[in-house]
């Protein structure tokens, strides 16, 4: 048997949240958590342990990794990896979520909601771009943008939703937020 | 910062640890000691009030011989702002004792 295995992301934007307890549920199952990159996880066969995972999104400088990795050594989290600015902790069940109150989780998305925006409106613009020269043009020109325009919406539909999903966390937690306050 | 002009409980108790100079584990503790673990700071809650601290001025590197556990402290800046809050939260405090005391007579 394989001791290796892909779990793909459901859109970390939307779901977080279930990506990370799915990542528990394996890893209650003995399939840990090695790496990931882009929508994927990697796991690995291992002893089944209860574990819960937390993701934080972070640009560090190379002065700022040991402090932060020691804070969260500290806080009973446990760095599993990195892949660019996202970093995955796992701890025991019941640890304080790294996360502890409102007002820096919603600084969180707002770190997240810049990449995602930008590559959002990028993607947009093109398409918006490929659509124009469609209706304006004929003939060859015509069919190429036409192309063009097909294959950009599997980019633009996944970058503006995942846009869309940060904005409905930050929603969420600001109504959260208000709730308490 | 929006919790600059009425800090958070977070940010009131980091800025409380670091009336003397801390490294942010020892924030961590220090926080967890004093309210028995009825309050705790998620590590990248406390990173991240950190940073802003620093933006906004308000806290300083003290020491950064050791990369691993930077020392932070108050700034007179931060000073005025935690001492601002301090009053904000007295008067919240008298108010309820000054109430419940009338209450018992």
């Amino acid at each position: 048997m394989l001791d290796k295995r892909y779990m793909i992301s459901d859109g970390l934007a939307f779901f977080e949240e279930r990506d990370m307890k799915k990542l528990s549920k394996k890893a209650a199952k003995g399939w840990h958590l090695k790496r990931f990159r882009f929508a994927c996880y990697e796991l690995e066969k291992g002893d089944s342990e209860e574990v819960i995972y937390n993701i934080d999104y972070r640009k560090l400088r190379a002065t700022e990794e040991e402090e932060y990795f020691e804070l969260f050594a500290y806080g009973g989290w446990t760095h599993v990896c990195s892949s660019t600015d996202m970093h995955i902790f796992k701890a025991a069940p019941g640890t304080t979520p790294i996360y502890s109150d409102a007002e820096s989780s919603l600084d969180k998305l707002n770190r997240l909601a810049k990449p995602v925006n930008l590559v959002a409106s990028v993607a947009l613009a093109i398409t918006i771009f490929l659509w124009i020269f469609m209706t304006f043009t004929s003939g060859t020109i015509q069919y190429i943008a036409q192309q063009g325009l097909t294959y950009s919406f599997i980019f633009t539909v996944p970058a503006v939703m995942t846009s869309c999903g940060v904005y409905y966390h930050m929603w969420k937690n600001l109504r959260l937020r208000s709730k308490y306050e | 910062m929006k919790s600059l002009e009425q800090l958070t409980d977070s940010v009131f108790y980091i800025m409380a640890a670091l009336t003397e100079p801390r490294h942010g584990y020892a924030v961590m503790s220090l926080i967890e000691e004093t309210t028995k673990g009825t309050f705790v700071v998620g590590p990248a809650s406390l990173y991240t009030i950190i940073k802003k601290l620093v933006a906004e001025q308000l806290i300083q590197l003290h020491d950064d011989s050791d990369s691993r556990r930077k020392v932070y402290v108050l700034t007179d800046k931060g000073r005025e702002i935690l001492l601002e809050d301090i009053e904000r939260r007295k008067v919240m405090i008298h108010l309820a004792e000054q109430g419940l005391q009338r209450g018992n007579i």
